[in-house]
């Protein structure tokens, strides 16, 4: 497997579409953490040094959305590497953290493989 | 009205009176007149005695004095008498032997002052008769000629007249109406008519005023309403009515004089300008006018319920205190140049309400006031309220949003239990594949999201579905702006898609330097939409054998019914796409 090692954090609410992120991500060839709301993501965040990109989706329910998830991993761990998704809007441009990218759902697989590429290379 | 009688052969003075008076009329100064006396009485004096000496017949000296009397009056025929007696006196005596009369001619002389002043005195009476009867009979014509003058007047100003003029006895009959009125009244024959009681001329409440204001004149007073009549020929027409009693010589009222005036005209364009007035007020529009100062002079009542203006308070704003003031600089320096300008301005803008403050989205159309003469006089405005409209297109955006939001997230599912269901049975590929397609579909409708769903550009769909798959550097898109509908977008997005998938894997873009011209035309007069797939630099290609579901998607055509041509040569595939174009777009 390419870039072995690299392990990237799914944030999803809906768990059909979490597991077909983690297997999209495991199929890409990466380790794949699971979290279902932006406090658990932050929680394993805290806990784990490891994890090398985010790949949230922005609508969930609970104290933050994807993109305040996504300002909060910039602020607080700015090495880690960012991806948001959502079928809603695209969000404006500000308000979507530097380096940080945005992908539409349903996800063109393709697009999530080089993403992924580019950021753990 | 019966003709004044002239001077004519019914003059109530014979003939011969006339003559007479006509003879008499004095003509001289009393000098001239006692002259014209003198002179004959002396001269028939003179030939008398000259030629009959004491034998002459004196009394014919009488009918001279009478003549005097009748032609020249009294004094000069005293003149006369006195002068004759002289003559009458002094004949009698023999010159030869004394001047002085005998007693005989004294008294012969007396007899004669006495019987000439006699007749002198009747002659005179009847002369002053006779001349101030010529006098009088005179004046007596010349007040007739007067009258008869202005009978003709009148006569003319009534014909002439478009009132009708009539005259009712006390009862209300009719009795005369003017010429001009039988015009407008459209009487043919007045004969038909006279005597009707007029009242019931009347249509509806007309007919108690008329009652009323006979009653009226009946007492002596003026009365006037207006009423509804037909004419003769059955027209109806409005009629502005004037009553007034006709007083006779001794003060009563002998007639009535009823004069009306034919005000349908006057009538209809009172109502028209009545019906416009009510049409302002009844608008559920905001609807105002103001002066080219900017004062406002007019808002009808809705425009004051829409703005929280108390009907009073109207005139006492400016066109630009509707404005909230963040748009106030606006509404001075570009709407009303706008309109002085282009003689209109149309938009949307906010009102501020006078109470609350609270801003009102309205869609607003100003356009400049003129007169008649075309002088500028003011700005007339027309406003609809559209909070309702603003609220219901947010309430739309909101439902298309969570609709095409739900619809990708559901789509995700999709791909998502795909590809938990499918990736241990089938190959990567074909999973990538499906993928793919769920894609195309994604994009469609993300595209007519954008449009809230009514329609989409087809090189923007082109673009979405090419991009999608990294393709759009090597394809050139060409083709005037074609709107797809909801109905086409899908069916040619699918379609699209696969020509691209194909060509990726066997066709042009398989291989470097392949390429595609996207180009698409209307054709049949713009009826027909024509859309061209045409590959070069490709590997030679073949007709496939198999009939797939992309070939399928492929010959199902834009609107998902037909309308393919393929024509697999071997430079490359040429597909062309044949469709109607109201379907496409609609």
């Amino acid at each position: 497997m390419r870039q072995f090692g690299a392990i990237v954090l799914v944030v999803e609410d809906e768990p059909v579409q979490r597991m077909g992120l983690i297997a999209i991500v495991e199929e890409a060839g990466y380790q794949a953490v699971e979290a279902a709301d932006a406090d658990q993501a932050v929680a394993i965040l805290e806990r784990r040094t490891d994890i090398r990109i985010v790949l949230a989706d922005i609508d969930m329910p609970g104290s933050m959305d994807g993109l305040r998830l996504a300002a909060l991993v910039r602020d607080r761990w700015p090495p880690i590497e960012i991806i948001v998704t959502s079928g809603g809007r695209v969000p404006a441009l500000e308000r979507i953290p530097a380096r940080a990218v945005f992908l539409p759902k349903p996800l063109n697989e393709r697009r999530v493989r080089d993403q992924l590429a580019r950021f753990a290379s | 009205m019966k003709a004044v009688r002239g001077l004519g052969p019914d003059d109530p003075l014979p003939r011969e009176a006339r003559i007479a008076a006509a003879v008499m009329r004095p003509r001289f100064g009393m000098g001239l007149s006692v002259l014209m006396a003198v002179l004959p009485v002396s001269a028939i004096a003179a030939l008398f005695w000259a030629l009959f000496a004491t034998e002459a017949p004196w009394f014919v000296l009488l009918g001279l004095v009478v003549l005097i009397a009748l032609l020249l009056g009294t004094i000069p025929a005293s003149v006369a008498i006195g002068l004759s007696a002289v003559a009458v006196a002094l004949a009698g005596g023999d010159p030869a032997q004394s001047w002085a009369p005998t007693t005989a001619r004294w008294i012969a002389a007396g007899v004669f002052v006495l019987t000439a002043s006699g007749l002198v005195w009747i002659v005179a009476a009847l002369r002053a008769t006779l001349l101030r009867l010529d006098a009088m009979l005179a004046e007596q014509g010349r007040d007739r000629a007067q009258l008869a003058e202005r009978s003709a007047f009148l006569t003319s100003v009534l014909a002439s007249s478009t009132d009708c003029i009539k005259v009712l006895d006390l009862t209300g009959a009719l009795t005369f109406m003017s010429e001009g009125g039988q015009r407008v009244m459209e009487v043919s024959d007045f004969n038909a008519i006279a005597g009707c009681p007029w009242p019931d001329f009347w249509q509806g409440s007309g007919q108690a005023d008329a009652l009323a204001a006979i009653a009226a004149a009946r007492e002596g007073r003026s009365a006037g309403f207006i009423g509804e009549a037909a004419t003769m020929a059955g027209r109806l027409r409005w009629w502005h009515v004037a009553v007034s009693p006709i007083a006779g010589a001794d003060g009563q009222v002998e007639r009535i004089l009823s004069v009306s005036r034919d005000i349908t005209a006057l009538r209809e364009s009172e109502e028209t300008t009545g019906y416009y007035a009510r049409l302002i007020e009844n608008s559920s529009d905001f609807i105002g006018m103001a002066r080219v100062n900017g004062r406002v002079f007019f808002l009808n009542p809705a425009g004051c319920r829409l703005v929280g203006l108390d009907a009073t308070a109207v005139t006492s704003v400016r066109m630009g205190d509707f404005c909230t003031p963040e748009q106030r600089a606006e509404f001075e320096e570009v709407i009303i140049p706008a309109v002085r300008r282009d003689g209109s301005w149309s938009g949307e803008r906010l009102l501020r309400h006078f109470v609350t403050g609270e801003p009102i989205p309205v869609l607003s159309t100003m356009f400049p006031v003129r007169d008649s003469g075309g002088r500028l006089i003011g700005y007339g405005t027309v406003i609809r309220d559209f909070r309702e409209r603003k609220a219901a297109e947010e309430r739309q955006a909101i439902v298309n949003g969570e609709i095409a939001h739900r619809l990708k997230n559901t789509l995700a599912m999709v791909q998502s239990i795909a590809t938990m269901t499918l990736r241990r049975t089938l190959p990567p590929d074909e999973l990538a594949r499906f993928d793919e397609r769920l894609q195309a579909l994604a994009c469609s409708h993300d595209l007519l999201h954008r449009s809230s769903w009514h329609a989409t550009d087809l090189e923007e769909l082109a673009r979405g579905v090419l991009d999608n798959l990294g393709l759009l550097p090597c394809c050139h898109l060409s083709g005037p702006a074609v709107r797809l509908g909801a109905r086409a977008a899908m069916p040619t997005a699918l379609l699209l898609h696969e020509l691209a998938t194909n060509a990726l894997k066997h066709g042009a873009l398989s291989q470097a330097g392949g390429e595609v011209d996207l180009g698409w035309r209307r054709e049949s007069e713009g009826d027909e939409l024509v859309l061209d797939w045409v590959e070069r630099g490709g590997p030679a290609v073949s007709a496939p054998r198999g009939r797939g579901f992309g070939s399928r998607l492929v010959s199902m055509g834009l609107l998902g019914k037909g309308g393919t041509t393929l024509d697999w040569a071997p430079s490359g595939l040429h597909a062309s796409f044949r469709a109607e174009l109201a379907e496409i777009e609609g």
